[in-house]
């Protein structure tokens, strides 16, 4: 049975402090979610989460180029009409709308992946949110009871205005 | 000149200033409304006349194929530049004045695009039949044409619509979560289910930022191409002087140029009507200013570039044409043209002295009917004036087509009228300087 | 198709026989005022020299038909094409009226219906059945008598013949009074057609834009 604390941070010192010496005593990055109004700039390598943005984008990109290009030369072939002289497939010709496909497939996939890497369409786990206040951080650490009052303490002793129990 | 001290803003005063508008409407927003939903409609009622009665009823005839409705088409599809100039190459650049504008830009790249692409609709002989554009299998077993310039705007005006749409959506997000807090009813309701549920975590906010940081450069791939396939639409063909290599460019530095204007003249609207004078500042005014004048001079630069290519070109065809726009029947509108997009704005805006909110937006009302004119003058010369002289012809818009211009601009208020009223106009978490920052720069 | 503009008065007998026999509409005044008559032909008037030394060059134009046309890669739906037979085809019930192919002919031989068709009585009369009639907002223009051309090859393959050269006659050509016009397959070099195509009077209207028209014209001294 885990518990939550979230502690509240007036700025990004504290909290950065805190969430390095709570990953110092063992606790993971599932373990520590930080919550705030705007995004929150920590200095690099201190809540450093995995991404798969780019490789998304241009997985996306290469699919969507490949499908357009090829549909494009299905369709020619499929009913060939001759018009104006011109190949029944040519690669420049078609090449607009294998680009215009290749960056929608690029922003589909964008947009797709920052809906599944943030969590929001993913299936929520049941962890309660601390309510958020502007200008300040919250960090809710998941802990085992029996490590509260170590985390209670660690997250005082970094800088926190209070640490409450979610 | 020292900057003015940078007047830092509680944050509870600044929520109240960018929410506040959305709270209950006042008479003049109603009656705004009202009357461009009016004319909208007119608009639309005109349109379903001209299905009804045929596409007749429209100024256009043999050779000017082509009016008033494309002229209004590639320069809806120009204004929608707004955004990505502002949202896209400023965040690249990280601009951080850019900052309370980027929102008021991308509403109007949304809404611009819509109406731009109802364009190629209306201006159909057949719209009852659109759809043969878009493939799908049927039972004659035919598709589109690929090599057509038409489907190329088609697959363009479509990709940069949806990457709009959701460019739009993402930096609103965090917003709607904020707001679905604050109010009640079917407001709360829309604006949680909007929301998505956004709780404001870092790994929401890292993906928020990164997905940000990858659309704008998408974005902005997409944009330069669409209006670069637009202008495909002309240079692709044979016509006298549409055959040029530098429409391309010409057509998306002309629509940057319009889409400034456009937003120059709304972030003014916007700044009166929601007492936004504390966010949208002088400076933001003044940056936007020195833009629409250097874009301005890159205007100029294509059009004498392009005019006097065709002068010492000398062609006859062409010069044909060339004549007829600056020497003939259409003269009166092209120097006009040249005073509205380059001279109003170099005095206004070049002159440190007369350059304010209100000059900005004069110089950009006139370079959004300089630009208009611009759109014309590229396409009716050119049909007037085939190869084949006896087949010169003359064109005159109709009361249609002046009905359903109107209509679109009137649409154009409308819903960004219902925007503002929905959604904030500036995004705290984007426009709040970061207090939490740790020093750097 | 051969044109022989040495020949040619301007008459327009080729013009009205276009007219009876595609079942062309009728422009009322407004409509020809603003430019929205339909002539698949038409004779242009070109007057060259200076007082008293004018002349005055009648030149019928129609389309042209040509190999390379500029008119059919802009169509979206294909509704305009390069059919097997060469000649290059309109299909009224595919064609969505985006009037690119109008704006890209460099020959002006393209019209649109801006309105549907009508005849005033008692012309609704004579209307040709082996033509359909277009309806409003599609596009149409000169299809070389495409119903002749069937009816021709059809007699010949029941008759079980090859077509003879001169089988054929559009309207236009077999209305000229001064047999200025000329049609045949330009394939077949032996046809009448190929001969004048190759005299040295013969040359084509805008070749320089690559458009390989199939219309030649004949005139001394160009």
């Amino acid at each position: 049975m885990s518990v939550y604390l979230s502690g509240d941070f007036p700025s990004v010192e504290p909290a950065t402090k805190a969430i390095r010496d709570l990953k110092s005593r063992g606790y993971g990055l599932g373990d520590l979610v930080v919550f705030s109004d705007e995004p929150i700039l920590f200095p690099p390598g201190v809540l450093r989460r995995p991404s798969h943005m780019s490789l998304t984008a241009v997985l996306g990109a290469i699919t969507m180029f490949l499908l357009a290009s090829g549909f494009v030369y299905f369709a020619q072939h499929n009913y060939p009409l001759i018009t104006g002289g011109m190949p029944i497939f040519s690669f420049w010709a078609s090449g607009i709308i294998s680009y215009e496909f290749t960056m929608f497939g690029a922003i589909v996939s964008t947009f797709g992946c920052f809906l599944w890497e943030s969590g929001l369409i993913r299936k929520r786990e049941d962890a309660p949110v601390p309510p958020i206040q502007p200008e300040r951080i919250h960090l809710r650490v998941r802990c085992r009871p029996e490590q509260t009052d170590e985390a209670n303490h660690l997250m005082l002793r970094a800088g926190a205005s209070e640490v409450t129990r979610l | 000149m020292a900057a003015a001290p940078e007047v830092i803003i509680p944050y509870h005063e600044v929520r109240d200033d960018l929410w506040r508008p959305l709270g209950p409407a006042s008479n003049r927003y109603w009656i705004a409304l009202s009357v461009a939903f009016a004319v909208a409609a007119w608009g639309i009622l005109c349109w379903g006349y001209q299905i009804y009665a045929g596409i007749g009823v429209a100024g256009i005839r043999r050779p000017v194929f082509w009016g008033f409705y494309l002229v209004n088409f590639v320069f809806w599809i120009g204004i929608s530049h707004a955004g990505t100039l502002i949202s896209a190459i400023l965040r690249l650049t990280d601009a951080g004045w850019r900052k309370p504008v980027t929102r008021v830009a991308e509403a109007i790249t949304v809404f611009a695009l819509m109406i731009g692409g109802m364009f190629p609709l209306i201006h159909l002989g057949r719209v009852w039949v659109f759809y043969w554009l878009i493939p799908y299998p049927n039972s004659r077993l035919l598709w589109p044409n690929f090599r057509s310039p038409l489907v190329w705007d088609l697959t363009a005006i479509v990709t940069y619509l949806s990457g709009s749409m959701i460019y739009l959506y993402l930096p609103l997000i965090p917003d709607l979560a904020q707001l679905a807090e604050e109010t009640k009813g079917w407001r709360r309701r829309l604006y949680a289910a909007l929301s998505l549920g956004w709780t404001g975590s870092d790994r929401e906010w890292h993906s928020l930022e990164f997905a940000m940081k990858l659309m704008a450069g998408l974005i902005l791939a997409v944009a330069v191409s669409v209006h670069t396939v637009v202008a495909w639409d002309f240079s692709m063909s044979v016509a006298p002087t549409w055959h040029s290599t530098i429409f391309g460019p010409y057509f998306v530095t002309g629509a940057i140029f319009s889409g400034i204007a456009a937003l120059i003249l709304v972030m003014t609207v916007v700044r009166r009507a929601l007492h936004l004078e504390k966010y949208l500042l002088p400076k933001h005014f003044n940056n936007l200013s020195k833009l629409l004048l250097l874009l301005s001079v890159a205007w100029l630069y294509f059009t004498a570039a392009e005019n006097l290519t065709i002068w010492y070109g000398n062609d006859p065809k062409e010069m044909q044409v060339f004549g007829v726009r600056t020497r003939g029947g259409y003269a009166p509108f092209f120097w006009f043209m040249v005073f509205c997009n380059f001279v109003v704005p170099f005095v206004l805006l070049g002159i440190r002295r007369l350059r304010s909110i209100t000059t900005a937006a004069i110089a950009s009302a006139c370079v959004l009917v300089g630009m208009w004119l611009e759109r014309f003058l590229i396409i009716v010369p050119t049909l007037a004036t085939p190869r084949l002289a006896a087949a010169w012809g003359h064109y005159a818009p109709t009361w249609v087509e002046i009905s359903i211009t109107c209509g679109t601009f009137s649409a154009m208020v409308m819903m960004y009228l219902i925007f503002s009223k929905l959604f904030p106009m500036i995004s705290i978490w984007e426009f709040e300087p970061h207090p939490l920052e740790p020093e750097e720069e | 198709m051969a044109i022989d503009l040495d020949r040619c008065t301007g008459c327009q007998a080729c013009v009205v026989a276009c007219h009876a026999e595609n079942n062309l509409p009728v422009s009322d005044p407004q409509s020809a005022a603003i430019g929205r008559t339909v002539h698949w032909i038409r004779v242009d008037r070109y007057y060259e020299g200076v007082f008293p030394e004018i002349r005055e060059k009648h030149m019928p134009v129609l389309c042209q038909q040509c190999d390379d046309a500029p008119c059919e890669p802009v169509c979206p739906v294909y509704a305009t094409y390069r059919n097997p037979e060469g000649l290059n085809v309109q299909v009224y019930n595919r064609c969505v009226g985006t009037r690119y192919c109008a704006n890209n002919c460099p020959y002006q031989v393209r019209f649109f219906n801006f309105f549907a068709p009508e005849w005033p009585e008692p012309l609704a009369l004579q209307l040709n059945p082996d033509v359909a009639i277009r309806m409003g907002g599609v596009m149409e223009k000169c299809t070389f008598c495409i119903q002749r051309v069937k009816r021709s090859k059809n007699d010949a393959k029941e008759e079980g013949r090859p077509l003879a050269d001169g089988e054929i006659q559009p309207a236009c050509a077999q209305s000229c009074p001064a047999e200025a016009m000329v049609f045949g397959d330009l394939n077949d070099p032996e046809s009448r057609v190929s001969r004048l195509a190759g005299s040295g009077r013969s040359s084509r209207l805008l070749e320089e834009l690559g458009t390989k028209p199939k219309v030649f014209y004949l005139q001394r001294g160009k």
